[in-house]
């Protein structure tokens, strides 16, 4: 499996969002592309599995390009898990996941294509939700779920857009580590878009940092994330320092220093009952009704 | 891969089992066609209903008036009740999917009041404009071709464009509206019998249906939905949004298309006959949701089975009610509405966000 991009431009109506956008990623491993919004990650990522034509350019897959490529060929060959997703209509997760079969689905068996849904739902352990409404899942299993749709397509390329925006750091850190996991083991290309640096850097075998519509680095998380690449990209000065071989990087906000002011004395957060609070300081209940209403 | 036999075995269960809705309402459906057969200022038993019609396909009609009722009006009207509630309800389901709205219906696109301005003009010029067609066929002729003519312009417009299912939503209102201000112009200008018959027709109403308007509907309905039927996995993979469909391998906007077509086709071959019948379109697929959920596969044979129950029943409620009977189409909203409200109310599991 190998993508290559080359010459790639493209542009909403007037203003280029990508401009000579040259890139070559081969074998399986996890990439994470990052840049800050509005950059153009999406936009590459729909270049890549053809939901954008580029107006320049071309993008190759295995050395074919796309353009020659069937949308029910490419969705052989390029799985796509979406940035949140609201379906009107929930379904069950089964027959959330039963779509990604689709590409596969010539006259063959509902029942094949039902082993290939559990073993995959097995794989990324949310064989319990199998029955449950898409709907009553929380983020993270949406996001689970929606990895495992991607899955079943059998693809040789899986794109993510943001696979961890809601989750929280547990789920961020299972999810990335999925998938991490599942290129090697299942020899899949996965390029994943990502807003934690920290997440991709810990995880991913390789980063490309755009800025401004193009390639402003590319390589290992180390390669990639230096004070001086985030700077320039990002704007945001910061530290990096070194965890279990993986760059970890520390934001400095110079306009932001006044940390140790301290609060005046009406500001201030308590987790006990109010009622008691009030006692100890002496205030009747009835005031604190008044209070209240 | 055995170890996965369970699993199945639930998913299959599960299917079973709302599979059942469908059929539970084939079979109400087969009781409530017997049942209007019986009811109407001529009251019969269904006994002697069904003797009536094995008299008239055998050659032996013994009384010329029952026959009359019961075989050349009652039977065409509940034959044709069955394959309006399908094609409307079963319509609406897979337009609310592949639209992605739970407000769309059959009639999202303008359809019927396509339809209701084709049947103006032929009411209104009262004569046929070529020869060979009688009053009612002309109608049947300029309601189904009127009715084209808004999927024709969103297909028109979707060519070189990029359609959204809210756009699509949109253009169908817009062009409701301009085609309902027409046929309100031409209302203005109209005689006050011609006034009742456009009334009449844009209610809807199945009082009127003969044995000459079913070869059409049905043969229309049934090839319809065996189109949707065929596609019911695309439909479902239109459901996760364009992107998504996409890089599933359908094509969103071709897919969309065909199956819309398919739809207006199907519902204009019913509405050209009848009038436009509200309602059904809308609620008969929510109704099956709640009981099968929104998997196509499911949904468009629940949605039939329950469309036609459903339209046969209002049929026989309107026909006894009032001194010269209801239009259907007043009735089912009268009884439908308040019990689809009561089924939101009373439901534990939304179906749809």
């Amino acid at each position: 499996m190998k993508v290559t991009i080359s010459g790639l431009e493209f542009g909403y109506s007037s203003s280029p969002v990508l401009k000579d956008v040259n890139l070559e990623v081969n074998g399986p491993q996890l990439i994470s592309i990052i840049g800050p919004n509005g950059v153009g990650k999406s936009t590459l990522i729909h270049c890549i599995n053809k939901i954008l034509s580029p107006t320049k350019g071309v993008v190759m897959i295995n050395g074919e390009d796309v353009n020659g490529i069937s949308i029910k060929e490419m969705a052989k060959k390029v799985g796509y898990v979406p940035y949140a997703t609201s379906d009107a209509f929930p379904l069950s997760v089964v027959d959330t996941v039963l779509m990604g079969r689709h590409p596969h689905s010539g006259w063959k068996s509902l029942d094949h294509d039902l082993d290939v849904v559990y073993s995959t739902l097995k794989l990324i352990n949310i064989e319990h939700l199998a029955m449950r409404s898409f709907d009553e899942l929380s983020a993270g299993q949406h996001q689970k779920v929606m990895l495992a749709r991607g899955l079943v397509q059998e693809p040789e390329v899986l794109l993510l857009d943001e696979p961890t925006s809601n989750l929280d750091i547990k789920h961020q850190m299972e999810v990335t580590r999925i998938l991490r996991n599942l290129s090697q083991e299942k020899g899949i290309l996965i390029i994943m878009i990502s807003h934690d640096l920290n997440i991709a850097a810990k995880y991913s075998d390789n980063m490309v940092m755009l800025s401004n519509g193009s390639i402003y680095a590319v390589g290992t998380p180390k390669e990639v994330l230096t004070k001086e690449n985030i700077k320039a990209v990002y704007g945001v000065d910061s530290e990096i320092i070194e965890s279990h071989g993986r760059p970890h990087i520390i934001m400095l906000d110079s306009e932001f220093d006044d940390v140790s002011e301290p609060l005046p004395p009406e500001s201030f957060v308590s987790g006990r009952k109010v009622v008691e609070e009030h006692m100890e300081r002496g205030t009747r209940v009835r005031d604190i009704i008044e209070e209240q209403s | 891969m055995a170890e996965y036999s369970n699993s199945k075995e639930e998913y299959y269960r599960l299917a079973r089992r709302k599979r059942m809705f469908a059929v539970v309402c084939m079979v109400l459906t087969v009781v409530a066609f017997f049942a209007s057969l019986t009811v109407g200022f001529y009251k019969v038993s269904i006994g002697e209903a069904i003797g009536i019609i094995s008299d008239h396909l055998h050659g032996t009609i013994s009384d010329i008036q029952a026959d009359s009722i019961i075989f050349n009006s009652r039977l065409p009207i509940a034959i044709f009740a069955i394959i309006a509630g399908a094609a409307l309800s079963a319509g609406g389901a897979v337009m609310q999917t592949i639209l992605r709205n739970p407000l769309a219906d059959p009639y999202t696109m303008g359809i019927s009041s396509g339809a209701s301005l084709g049947a103006t003009i032929a009411i209104i010029m009262g004569t046929s404009l070529w020869a060979g067609f009688s009053n009612s066929e002309f109608i049947v002729v300029m309601a189904f071709l009127f009715s084209l003519i808004p999927v024709g312009v969103i297909l028109l417009f979707s060519i070189k464009r990029k359609t959204t299912s809210t756009k699509i939503i949109l253009i169908g209102i817009a062009v409701m509206y301009m085609f309902s201000a027409i046929v309100s112009l031409l209302m203005v200008t109209a005689s006050e019998d011609t006034l009742s018959e456009i009334y009449a027709w844009r209610v809807g109403t199945l009082a009127l249906v003969s044995w000459g308007d079913i070869l059409i509907p049905l043969v229309g309905t049934v090839g319809c939905l065996t189109l949707l039927m065929v596609s019911n996995r695309r439909i479902n993979v239109l459901m996760s949004g364009a992107n998504c469909a996409q890089s599933l391998g359908v094509d969103p906007k071709r897919t969309t298309l065909i199956q819309m077509v398919i739809i207006s086709v199907m519902t204009a071959v019913v509405v050209s006959f009848c009038g436009t019948i509200g309602f059904i379109g809308l609620v008969g697929p929510h109704v099956a949701r709640i009981f099968v959920g929104s998997e196509s596969k499911m949904l468009i044979p629940a949605s039939a089975a329950f469309g036609s129950v459903f339209l046969l029943v209002a049929n026989s409620i309107a026909s006894v009610s009032g001194p010269y009977g209801l239009p259907v189409g007043v009735v089912s909203a009268i009884i439908g509405c308040p019990l689809f409200i009561f089924i939101l109310i009373k439901m534990r599991r939304n179906a749809w966000k």
